[in-house]
């Protein structure tokens, strides 16, 4: 299918979290490399590294110490080296302006954590999955817009 | 009197009062030309009946000489003689003034000398009687003759005179016969003005007494006016006063003096005497403002404290109006008000609602942290849960796989209960966005959530075109799965759940206990369901929050929905409304404002 | 001053393809949209030092037989849903017809290289047009509806909804909001 791995990054401060995400994306069928950071400073820091490669999805946790996933992705999205990097805000229950608010300030996907693991399987197929359309078919990637509960 | 024209009470007073004295002036003139007519008349009169008299007294005077002479003769006695000779003296008197009667008249005169002639001749006869009677000259022919003529011009003297009174008579007659004719007319003409004028007069009288009444009532009612000012004054607890900017005089009304402190009428009212009430704080500024009145000619709102005499501290609200009356003066007219009591209660208020305010908030952020945070534990427990697989379970004793699966039982209700309280505190504390929306997309949005459900119990649902409406439009949405969701989870065994839902527009009038009457219309829409229905005893109470009509093993549900859904419906100022038979149906109306 | 500018991007592929291969003086004729033939028969080195080339612009070589068929399919798809009188055309009969296999099989290699099917890819791409619609403004969704063959606007409504997960409205709302901020 694609040639290269996908490049996942995911910006959780909970270490359950981060083990359950780690753990779903080992069991998908497309390839991916999936690498962690802990909080908003720190993702800001990795971003802004130019050693670092930058992720083709990155997914952001709202709640998160030091800087949250809001004031990130403001920041993400000033910047024009990180701008086109497809986010997928991934949180807890947000109430429905906040989410179409996160929406408005430029995030392509909102993922409410779920609570059970195979339902996490399927969120992160699927987006994947159209990510990798989005990729592939030309399609505009400023109309990327897509909501999983 | 309907004829008479309809001016105002003091021109039409004026009109009367000139004509009246017009007539008046009219009759007195006429009075007066009757007078001198009579007058004249009377002169006349006297003229004739004068001339009458000295030809009379001519006569005899003559007669009297002739008696005189007669006697002389007969006796040759001297004492019979001096009326003979008077009698010639009287006659030239009688002829002098008849002379001075007849002078208007010629024919009169002629007569006149033609008598005078005659008496002439008579005295002349006179004279030649005694002549000839005389002893000493006695002639019995020339006596007799002289005497037979002296007899004949007696008798041309007498018929001259009775031709002259005739004459007089004659003329009088023909004057006294216009005059007669002159006078004839003037009283008729008189009485008819007369009553003329006594008719105006009547008239200016009514005019006058009506006027008179009417400002005897509206003396009456300013007394009245001026009297409810005074307690409406003192009630208000507001005060007024004038300054007639060119006298630089200035009048307080009793309040104005109770309000300061201080009885009324205690001092002269001047501006310096004001400001000693003024508090230190505002002196300046109200200092400013009263100058500012005699250059704007008017005073805006202006708000300041006084310290009455025994050191209370009142607050004040005042504000003038420049008024000119109709002379051209300037009077400005002020208002005082006391809004101690309200600005007292003002800040009392003020400060208990910001106490409100911050406990809601600490309330709400409780609410939602609260909320928010218990979600955290709770999808971890259901997800560790979840990650027990199958071969994990294998391995357990039945006990533990019965444990796990009542722990994911429990979790789950816990999920349930925080998203329906994390809703519930939602709808309260989200900043209320109110936009235009097409309450049918909302609906179709609402039956997509709920797709599953309908799909899986069969349910039909006939929705009648719904308004367009100023709302929040996630908390339509909501309202709509949560009606439509009870609908589908309380049907009736067997029997596919069936939902209408209605629309229609209502004035506020026809539900004055329900609805907000500062709107007028309202949408009244009808959820109706073919379910179990509940008891409508219930029908209140099954909106009070946790309050549930089932326990939870039956139907699952929190007991927040219908919470919710008022709580919306309270936003959105409307107003729900809920009604059943058991089984047969329900029905939920929600009213919301247009 | 603000514009909004829409853009082709087979014009621009084709126009930069064009250009890259003429600096590098390969020879070619373009048969279709990303198919090319080129003159001269070019070794592994070549092909490798080609493919280097296009790479950092996004422009992929596909050798893969199966591959090239799945992008056509693709094109195939994207030609038919922004096709205008796409509404005559029922896409297994389109599909079939333009690129000569039998619809089972398309279906089956499509599903097999993607891992998704064919059926969500055409889905995807008429969502895809619907937003693009949406964003020009101009249209109403009535009658964007019936421009993408849906029986209803609630069927459109739906089916954003599937794919998307959120409404065709909200959608709206969001783009104004985000216009917005960029003032």
């Amino acid at each position: 299918m694609q040639k290269n791995a996908l490049n996942i990054l995911l910006a959780d401060d909970d270490e359950d979290d981060r083990l359950f995400f780690k753990d779903a994306f080992e069991e998908i069928k497309i390839q991916t490399k999936v690498q962690f950071v802990h909080d908003g400073m720190q993702l800001m820091d990795h971003l802004m590294d130019p050693e670092n490669k930058l992720p083709d999805i990155l997914f952001l946790d709202l709640n998160m110490p030091k800087k949250t996933g809001k004031e990130c992705l403001i920041e993400i999205k000033k910047t024009d080296r990180l701008k086109n990097i497809i986010i997928a805000i991934y949180s807890t229950s947000s109430s429905e302006e906040d989410i179409e608010d996160t929406f408005v300030q430029g995030a392509n996907i909102y993922i409410k954590k779920p609570s059970d693991f195979n339902t996490l399987k399927k969120i992160i197929n699927e987006v994947v999955t159209v990510n990798w359309h989005y990729h592939t078919s030309g399609l505009n990637r400023d109309n990327f817009l897509l909501r999983l509960k | 009197m309907k004829w008479i024209p309809n001016f105002n009470s003091s021109n039409s007073l004026r009109v009367i009062f000139v004509i009246a004295v017009f007539i008046l002036l009219f009759l007195s003139s006429i009075a007066y030309k009757h007078n001198q007519d009579l007058n004249e008349s009377s002169k006349l009169a006297m003229h004739t009946y004068e001339i009458n008299l000295q030809l009379e007294r001519l006569m005899s005077a003559i007669k009297d000489a002739e008696t005189g002479q007669r006697g002389y003769i007969i006796t040759r006695n001297n004492r019979f003689l001096s009326p003979y000779l008077y009698s010639r003296d009287k006659v030239n008197a009688s002829f002098v003034t008849l002379k001075k009667l007849t002078v208007d008249n010629a024919v009169q005169q002629k007569n006149l000398e033609n008598l005078f002639k005659l008496i002439i001749q008579r005295f002349v006869s006179f004279e030649n009687c005694l002549k000839y009677s005389d002893p000493k000259t006695y002639d019995k022919r020339k006596l007799d003759n002289h005497m037979f003529g002296g007899r004949i011009l007696m008798e041309n003297i007498r018929f001259q005179v009775d031709k002259m009174n005739d004459i007089e008579r004659k003329y009088l007659k023909k004057r006294l016969e216009i005059y007669d004719q002159e006078i004839s007319l003037s009283p008729v003409f008189s009485i008819s003005l007369f009553l003329t004028a006594l008719v105006f007069i009547l008239l200016a009288y009514r005019q006058i007494s009506r006027d008179f009444q009417r400002l005897k009532v509206f003396n009456k009612r300013l007394l009245i006016s001026s009297g409810l000012m005074d307690e409406s004054e003192i009630i208000g607890k507001f005060s007024t006063w004038q300054w007639d900017l060119d006298a630089n005089k200035i009048d307080y009304s009793d309040n104005q003096f109770r309000l300061l402190g201080v009885p009324p009428n205690s001092f002269v009212p001047v501006k310096e005497t004001f400001l000693d009430f003024v508090h230190s704080d505002d002196k300046q500024e109200v200092s400013k403002s009263m100058d500012a009145i005699i250059e704007k000619k008017n005073l805006p709102f202006i708000y300041y404290k006084i310290v009455r005499p025994n050191n209370e501290i009142r607050y004040f609200k005042s504000t003038g109006k420049l008024l000119t009356d109709q002379q051209g003066s300037k009077i400005l007219l002020g208002i005082n008000f006391d809004i101690t009591d309200e600005h007292l209660l003002n800040i009392e208020l003020q400060e208990r609602n910001k106490e409100l305010e911050k406990s809601n908030k600490e309330l709400a952020s409780f609410n939602h942290v609260a909320s928010h945070d218990l979600q955290e534990p709770l999808r971890k427990i259901q997800t560790f849960i979840s990650r027990v697989s199958e071969a994990d379970k294998a391995v357990m004793s039945e006990s533990g796989r019965d444990y796990i699966s009542k722990i994911a039982v429990s979790a789950k209700r816990m999920r349930v209960l925080i998203d329906d309280l994390l809703l519930f505190s939602r709808t309260n504390t989200t900043k209320k966005e109110f936009i235009k929306s097409n309450l049918n997309e909302l609906l179709q949005n609402a039956e997509s959530e709920l797709t599953e459900v309908i799909h899986e119990k069969k349910a039909i649902i006939n929705a009648s075109k719904l308004p367009k409406l100023e709302v929040i439009p996630y908390q339509i949405e909501q309202l709509f799965i949560n009606l439509i969701g009870n609908s589908l989870k309380y049907n009736r065994a067997g029997v596919a759940p069936e939902i209408s839902i209605e629309s229609e527009k209502v004035v506020s009038t026809d539900y004055p206990d329900l609805l907000e009457q500062s709107v007028k219309k309202f949408y009244k829409i009808t959820f109706r369901d073919n379910g179990m229905g509940f008891d409508p005893q219930f029908k209140e109470t099954i909106f009070i929050l946790f309050q549930r009509l089932h326990s939870k093993t039956d139907y699952p549900g929190t007991g927040i929905g219908l919470a919710i859904c008022k709580k919306i419906v309270e936003n959105h100022k409307g107003h729900i409304l809920a009604d059943s038979t058991q089984n047969v149906g329900s029905t939920f109306t929600v009213f919301l404002p247009e | 001053m603000k514009l909004f500018i829409k853009f082709d991007i087979n014009t621009i592929c084709s126009l930069y393809l064009k250009q890259n291969l003429e600096e590098q003086n390969i020879n070619f004729k373009t048969l279709g949209f990303g198919e090319i033939e080129i003159e001269d028969n070019l070794d592994v080195e070549a092909l490798e030092a080609l493919k280097e080339n296009l790479a950092p612009r996004g422009f992929e070589v596909v050798e893969n037989q199966k591959s090239v068929l799945v992008q056509k399919i693709k094109d195939a798809i994207i030609e038919l849903v922004f096709l205008e009188d796409s509404n005559n055309y029922k896409s297994s009969v389109f599909l079939a017809e333009k690129l000569n296999h039998s619809y089972g099989y398309l279906s089956n290699v499509f599903s097999e290289v993607t891992y998704s099917s064919i059926e969500n890819f055409i889905i995807l791409q008429k969502i895809e047009r619907a937003k693009q619609l949406i964003i020009i403004n101009e249209m109403s969704l009535t009658e964007i509806a019936f421009l993408l063959n849906y029986s209803s606007v609630a069927h459109l409504s739906t089916q954003f909804k599937n794919t998307t997960g959120i409404t065709p409205s909200a959608f709206q709302r969001i783009i104004k909001k985000r216009r917005e901020n960029l003032k």
